[in-house]
């Protein structure tokens, strides 16, 4: 078989010492940085990106560094939640429901290990699902033009509010600002500049990286300020992981079904884990019905949102591999990083460079199996991180930043936007207006009109272009369907509550 | 559940993306089509400043939920937090990370919560700790100080 044929190649790559080493360190740095209360994959993954830049790694290399910290955020997320009730972003939300009561019923070290092997799981069910149906989305994407790539940028940005919940208005509102900073700067084609207001700094446009360190990190320390989280300590004993994998093995019919939901989850465009982990929850406390005790330490409702979640981080990959199409912040920032070392994601990525897709792929089973063996017996290392007080640990992520952001062009410039960014996302927090949004239009505003000018200059200044073919009124149809799908559903939530 | 306060924040955000949408219009005129291209620069900002002005309307019209607004003893440390960071950020070039970096994670760590006898002896170490983790175990160069070669 083909397939395997590559995998194969990727596992040639994936095991070459310095990829191991890389992988090793990424998936301990992101257990870390994941255990951080209030610090979450997007957080981490923005950290290590301008370090990733230092290190003049290949593009392989880094990306194997970020995707291990990606799905090591994702296994760390749950220990805080689990312990401490504070989740470390929005996908572990869930799995504070019952793995807190657990905790508190002293059976903390039971509950770290079960999640551990739901996330197992779920990391490796949708990384199978990612060797599986990437390559069907490739074949598919490679009659898209212009016009096509144009409706699915669309389809990326029509559904991001829908699922992501709240206030609809506020996420496109959210992804038009963005896309509006995305023109900042000398326009590629016309060399005209652009809102740059005579300042030269500006001419290069908005460093998506700075931003993004800006919205994600620095925001984070300004919350952090408002409640200090002190006094808030793991109370419990842990007690042993390995009773936990005996409960896994009781509890292996919510994990399975929750890793196939919370794979079709992430794959949905602008979905992602959030949706993974609390879909997964819900249905698992449909399915057990009375038998289930849930919001009382069920071990069902802790395994469930954390197979659903890691879950979700693997499928959220497929559209960023296979499209070039980011569905969730996370992701944003690994094409992100494809980008700025000129490599453009797409079904031509997988046809010119298949050593980097395969490498990737491979490198994320061997990552997923080193994260069982660090997140079961090691897992009491890991909690003990929580034990450091948040005066020290905060102003740490701040210098991680700023030297991070510092190194990446010498100038205090960068700086000083990376603090307005900051403000910028604790203002959009705080009116929950979702910064993940800003964050995709900035990323990808340059493609999409990039795309646009191209169909336009393709039809001669014909606008008709844009839904002219079967595909792209396809997507559109899909779009709609996605966010009538995601209004319909947050109206039977309500109705529910 | 977080808790809701009143939707004014939404309105004054509104109407600040208004003019901001208004404003990007009205610039995106100026930038002038090169010849040849089907549409010119200024096009896509246009695209993207008409739904901005209309959601921001709509905003004003149909606020939503804002979180809680910090009191004021937790906006006076965020103050501190973004000049202490703004002196960072100015002082980084003409005086080298060290004397730096010392300064302002030591203030830093008293911003966050410590005391004094904390925040003195662990602003050291984590200056010294972070110099030494990004200037020999990661390679990174650090901004020396003037004169010296550290």
């Amino acid at each position: 078989m083909e397939l395997l044929a590559f995998l194969g190649q990727g596992f040639v790559v994936a095991l070459e010492p310095q990829h191991l080493f890389l992988a090793l360190v990424g998936c301990a740095l992101g257990t870390l940085i994941g255990a951080l209360p209030g610090l979450g994959p997007v957080n981490g993954v923005a950290l290590m990106i301008p370090l990733t830049f230092n290190f003049s790694l290949s593009a392989t290399a880094a990306l194997i560094l970020l995707v291990s910290i990606y799905y090591g955020c994702m296994y760390g997320g749950r220990i805080s939640s689990i312990l401490l009730n504070i989740p470390g972003d929005e996908p572990a939300m869930m799995t504070t429901l019952d793995g807190f009561p657990m905790a508190q019923q002293g059976r903390g070290g039971e509950a770290l290990g079960l999640t551990g092997v739901a996330s197992f799981v779920g990391a490796l069910v949708s990384t199978i699902g990612l060797v599986l149906f990437a390559p069907m989305l490739v074949d598919f994407a490679i009659r898209f033009g212009p016009a096509e790539y144009f409706a699915l940028f669309v389809l990326a940005f029509a559904t991001i509010g829908g699922v992501t919940g709240g206030h609809l208005a506020k996420s496109f509102l959210a992804a038009c600002l963005g896309l509006l900073l995305g023109t900042v700067g000398i326009d590629a084609v016309s060399s005209v500049p652009r809102y740059t207001f005579g300042w030269y700094e500006l001419y290069d446009g908005i460093d998506f990286i700075v931003a993004l360190v800006g919205l994600f990190a620095i925001s984070e320390c300004l919350v952090f300020l408002e409640d200090s989280h002190q006094g808030r300590k793991p109370a419990m004993t842990l007690g042993s992981a390995l009773p936990g994998v005996r409960t896994a093995w009781h509890c292996r019919g919510s994990i399975g079904r929750s890793s196939v939901l919370g794979f079709i989850a992430g794959v949905l465009p602008g979905a992602g884990a959030a949706l993974g982990s609390f879909l997964s929850y819900t249905l698992e406390r449909r399915w057990q019905g009375a038998r289930g005790d849930f919001g009382n330490g069920d071990p069902h409702g802790v395994a469930a949102p954390e197979a659903g979640n890691n879950a979700a981080a693997g499928g959220a990959l497929i559209p960023m591999l296979s499209l070039g199409i980011p569905g969730s912040g996370t992701t944003a920032i690994l094409l992100a990083l494809l980008l700025s070392m000129n490599i453009t994601p797409g079904p031509l990525l997988f046809e010119n460079q298949p050593e980097l897709v395969w490498g990737l792929v491979a490198a994320l089973f061997i990552g997923n199996l080193m994260l069982l063996a660090l997140n079961i017996p090691l897992v009491g290392l890991f909690a003990r991180v929580l034990r450091a007080p948040g005066w020290f640990l905060m102003p740490m992520v701040v210098m991680v930043a700023f030297v991070g952001v510092y190194s990446l062009g010498n100038s205090a410039f960068d700086l000083y936007m990376m603090l307005a960014f900051g403000v910028l996302g604790y203002v959009l927090r705080k009116l929950e207006i979702p910064t993940v949004p800003v964050v995709l239009g900035l990323l990808l505003g340059g493609q999409m009109e990039y795309n646009l000018r191209r169909a336009m200059s393709i039809s001669g200044g014909d606008w008709s272009i844009i839904w002219n073919s079967g595909i792209s009124v396809g997507i559109y149809l899909f779009a709609i369907a996605l966010l009538l799908g995601g209004l319909l559903f947050h109206w039977l939530m309500k109705r529910r509550i | 559940m977080r808790e809701g306060v009143g939707a004014l924040g939404d309105r004054i955000a509104g109407g600040l993306l208004l003019v901001v949408a208004a404003v990007a219009w009205w610039l995106s005129h100026d930038f002038t089509s090169g010849f040849g291209q089907a549409i010119g620069p200024g096009a896509f900002p246009r695209l993207v400043s008409v739904p901005l002005g209309l959601l921001s309307l709509y905003l004003i019209i149909h606020p939503g939920v804002n979180q809680r607004w910090p009191e004021r003893s937790a906006l006076f440390r965020q103050l501190g937090l973004l000049v202490l960071l703004m002196i960072y950020a100015g002082l980084i070039q003409p005086l080298g990370f060290l004397p730096t970096a010392l300064l302002t994670v030591t203030l830093m760590i008293r911003l966050f919560g410590a005391t004094w006898r904390q925040a003195l002896p662990f602003g050291g170490l984590l200056t010294v700790g972070l110099y030494l983790l990004f200037e020999f175990a990661l390679g990174m160069p650090l901004p020396d100080m003037p004169g010296l070669n550290w």
